[in-house]
């Protein structure tokens, strides 16, 4: 018997004591928990009762709701009075269920720009100024973003500018740029966008950096894009305008996606009559080049794509002087779509008049989009070159959700990921000095005209080589 | 400051008024008394409607741009009756959640709609058209009596187009800056069909008086849009449709499940029980004499009103 263990002794007198003792204490506690419980109750029915009458008093309007009981936001109730976690009630269980409180967010009026003290001049994107601005009540400092107005446009406020404001509103993401509030001048027309001020966009960065980001820089990097992308998609949010010059970064190793200015709501199915003139040209989408107005978020994977190409060489991956020469770029890079790859590029408005160089092999291409080549990157492993691949897939049904994208092997094999807080820091251009600005096509201007393309030339005439040399010098867009 | 269950949930809720919005209006701090001012809230509602229907909108813009119209008017920092047109601020709502939406619409469509409906001759709603005899009009018998209204009573000519684009514009840009930018209107609908094939009711007839407690909660003087959460507005029409048409539900507490408490549901249910009361009374007090819609009907009608007290000080 002495081996038995002390521990399974039920009827040991001292395990019994201890068990007791603990019953008790939890007992003791339960009752002072029930105790405080009651008495928090009784105290807010009381303010609520005093609310109720206060409400009275001011407003003789009967019919008034009562405010809902999960909210309590005006300043006057104490911090105890916040809706008590659904503890145990053991009088009452039927009470135990959890109900989850709907987020809730106020409305009030814009306040004036006057709030806020400009300090210096950051950049002037397609769709406003960006100015560095402080807080003069709380000294926090801001990015400021002053939306183009045009006074007397005949559809009023502009919807780009209501997109932007109400897409940014619901995009509360670590990898999205918080949109704070919006205030307004004493003007009708001078909106401005209140949203945290981070260091540095990817644009200005690459450019003053000798090297690229390591692998591990790069993986933190895209991983971060994508599941602010991720979020976005699941939100029914197109942002059709993603670069590296609308993608900022803070010196926390935290990446944001900014300037909705082209973003906008699509369906299940698609909202008819989309434009095509989306997304600045280097990183537009073939089936957006080939004139599609029926697209879905696939174009903003295909900007991840170049995205991607530009961290790993440092100067973006597609740099067409125009919408043809753009084209040709691409099938240059991925070769031209295949009736296999790509069965329904021929039914776009631009694919007629472009000429295909007779397929090499056509039996043997196979369904899947090919690899690119593999000397582009050569330090790519295998599985960063097959998540490119499908990214720039021609074809955009081929190309991987921004789900698919984030389950990819290529962010779990090693290198790892760099963890955020070892990620390097890096001076600030946005922060003080004026910055060096180069020379990139600008997103599309809203109104314009799609251009009647002839992409006849894409394999004939002007064959497509010799990028790089010209790249950056004299760019003008084509259009029409 | 959303817990991170519900941080994805942001498109399926909305921003409610503070209490303090709710008990105090621009309008009510100017002496527009509370029951005119419900009265107002009410016509302006059923016009912005109106005009959704002529416009061929499908019903959730028509719905999201009354919640906007709701929203513009309440607490001390909104709009007030004695300075903003009724008639102005629901053409603005509809027009700006149209352009938000798959189904944009052009300033001159609005401007005619609004134009037509708000004729004194031609509009076929009560709380404009003076005239006592028109919801008999339309039967065939008396048609003859009311012939077709005049057109030239609610034509837009070019001249009055482009001021009244104007104003729709000015009045576009103050719903914007008085709700800060804040357009974003999650609905009941779409949610309450869900919860119907959650709880397992195939009944047509239930869903269709859903929709009809949906919509009619919209005009609501207790405001139930701008006060509960869309999961909760979907919930309390469901009990109240499925109690009306005798469709037995699950026996237990199954509001809960869908994030409501029996407080809640037991105020909606109410609340939107006495829409049609409300309604009625609504006829009755203003048929033949026209709810205000601009600032200069108000300002007539609380000197009415105040000689009437006057008066009857005197008489008494």
């Amino acid at each position: 018997m002495s081996s038995k263990s002390r521990w399974a002794n039920e009827d040991d007198p001292e395990t019994e004591a201890i068990l007791a003792q603990r019953k008790r204490e939890k007992e003791e506690k339960r009752r002072a928990k029930a105790e405080k419980q009651r008495q928090l109750e009784e105290q807010q029915q009381q303010q609520q009762q005093q609310q109720q009458q206060h409400q009275q008093s001011t407003s003789n309007y009967t019919d008034a709701p009562p405010p809902s009981k999960r909210r309590r936001l005006s300043n006057d109730h104490s911090p105890s009075h916040q809706p008590q976690p659904s503890k145990p009630n053991p009088d009452r269980p039927e009470e135990n269920n959890h109900l989850l409180a709907l987020p809730t967010s106020e409305w009030g009026p814009c306040r004036h720009v006057d709030n806020f003290e400009r300090l210096n001049h950051i950049e002037e994107g397609s769709y406003g100024f960006v100015s560095r601005a402080r807080n003069i009540t709380t000294g926090e400092i801001v990015a400021l973003k002053k939306l183009k107005l045009e006074p007397n446009s005949p559809e009023g406020f502009p919807v780009t500018g209501l997109r932007e404001i109400q897409t940014l509103f619901e995009s509360r993401h670590q990898n999205i740029i918080e949109l704070r509030e919006v205030v307004m001048g004493t003007k009708m027309d001078e909106v401005y966008l209140v949203m945290p001020f981070l260091e540095h966009d990817l644009k200005t960065l690459l450019d003053d950096m000798r090297e690229p980001f390591l692998p591990s820089e790069t993986k933190t990097l895209l991983l971060q894009i994508i599941s602010g992308l991720d979020f976005l998609h699941g939100q029914w949010i197109m942002h059709r305008d993603l670069k590296t010059s609308n993608l900022l970064l803070n010196n926390r190793g935290e990446i944001k996606i900014a300037d909705f200015g082209m973003a906008r709501y699509f369906g299940d199915p698609p909202p008819p009559k989309l434009t095509q003139l989306v997304v600045t040209l280097w990183y537009r989408s073939p089936e957006l080049l080939l004139g599609a107005d029926k697209y879905g978020p696939e174009i903003d994977m295909w900007s991840i794509g170049c995205i991607f190409g530009e961290l790993l060489g440092k100067e973006p991956l597609l740099q067409g002087k125009n919408e043809v020469d753009q084209v040709s770029k691409i099938f240059a890079l991925t070769g031209p779509p295949t009736s296999q790859t790509w069965p329904d590029f021929r039914s776009l408005p631009n694919a007629k008049s472009l000429r295909l160089p007779p397929s090499s092999s056509p039996a043997t291409t196979p369904a899947t989009p090919p690899l690119l080549p593999r000397g582009k990157f050569p330090y790519l492993t295998n599985e960063g070159l097959r998540l490119l691949s499908s990214l720039l897939a021609l074809n955009p049904t081929s190309r991987p959700s921004a789900k698919q994208c984030l389950a990819h092997p290529y962010f779990r094999e090693d290198p790892r990921p760099k963890p955020k807080e070892m990620f390097p820091t890096f001076p600030s251009k946005a922060g003080q000095e004026k910055r060096r600005r180069r020379e990139t096509p600008e997103a599309p201007k809203r109104g314009q005209e799609a251009p009647k393309l002839d992409f006849a030339s894409v394999f004939g005439g002007a064959p497509a080589a010799g990028d790089g040399a010209e790249a950056g010098a004299g760019f003008t867009l084509r259009l029409g | 400051m959303a817990t991170p269950a519900s941080s994805g949930l942001k498109f399926l809720s909305n921003a409610l008024a503070t209490p303090e919005q709710l008990s105090t209006s621009s309008s009510s701090i100017d002496g527009v008394t509370p029951d005119l001012e419900a009265s107002i809230r009410f016509a302006g509602a059923l016009l912005t409607q109106a005009a959704g229907v002529l416009l061929r909108l499908s019903q959730d813009i028509i719905a999201q741009a009354i919640v906007t119209f709701t929203r513009f008017w309440i607490g001390a920092e909104g709009g007030s009756l004695r300075i903003y047109n009724v008639k102005d601020v629901s053409a603005a709502s509809l027009y700006l959640t149209a352009k938000l939406s798959f189904q944009p619409t052009s300033p001159r469509s609005v401007l005619n709609v609004y134009g037509f409906l708000l004729s004194k001759q031609a509009s076929p709603l009560w709380c404009i058209n003076p005239d006592p005899y028109l919801e008999s009009s339309s039967s065939s018998s008396t048609s003859s009596e009311h012939p077709p209204p005049n057109p030239e009573t609610y034509i837009l000519t070019e001249g009055e187009y482009q001021t009244r684009r104007a104003v729709l514009m000015r009045t576009e840009a103050i719903v914007l800056r008085t709700l800060g930018f804040n357009t974003h209107v999650a609905l009941p609908h779409t949610i309450s069909l869900t919860y119907l094939q959650t709880l397992g009711v195939a009944a047509p007839g239930v869903a269709r008086r859903v929709f009809g407690h949906l919509n009619a909660a919209l005009l609501s003087p207790q405001l139930l849009y701008v006060t509960h959460q869309p999961n909760a507005l979907a919930v309390a029409a469901i009990y109240l449709a499925a109690r009306e048409e005798g469709v037995k539900l699950v026996g237990s507490e199954w509001w809960e499940v869908f994030d409501v408490d029996r407080e809640e549901l037991g105020f909606l249910v109410v609340a939107m029980r006495s829409m049609e009361g409300f309604a009625e009374r609504e006829l009755r007090v203003w048929k033949g004499k026209g709810v205000p819609m601009t600032v200069e009907e108000v300002e007539e009608e609380i000197e009415r009103r105040r000689k009437g007290v006057e008066e009857e000080v005197n008489g008494g």
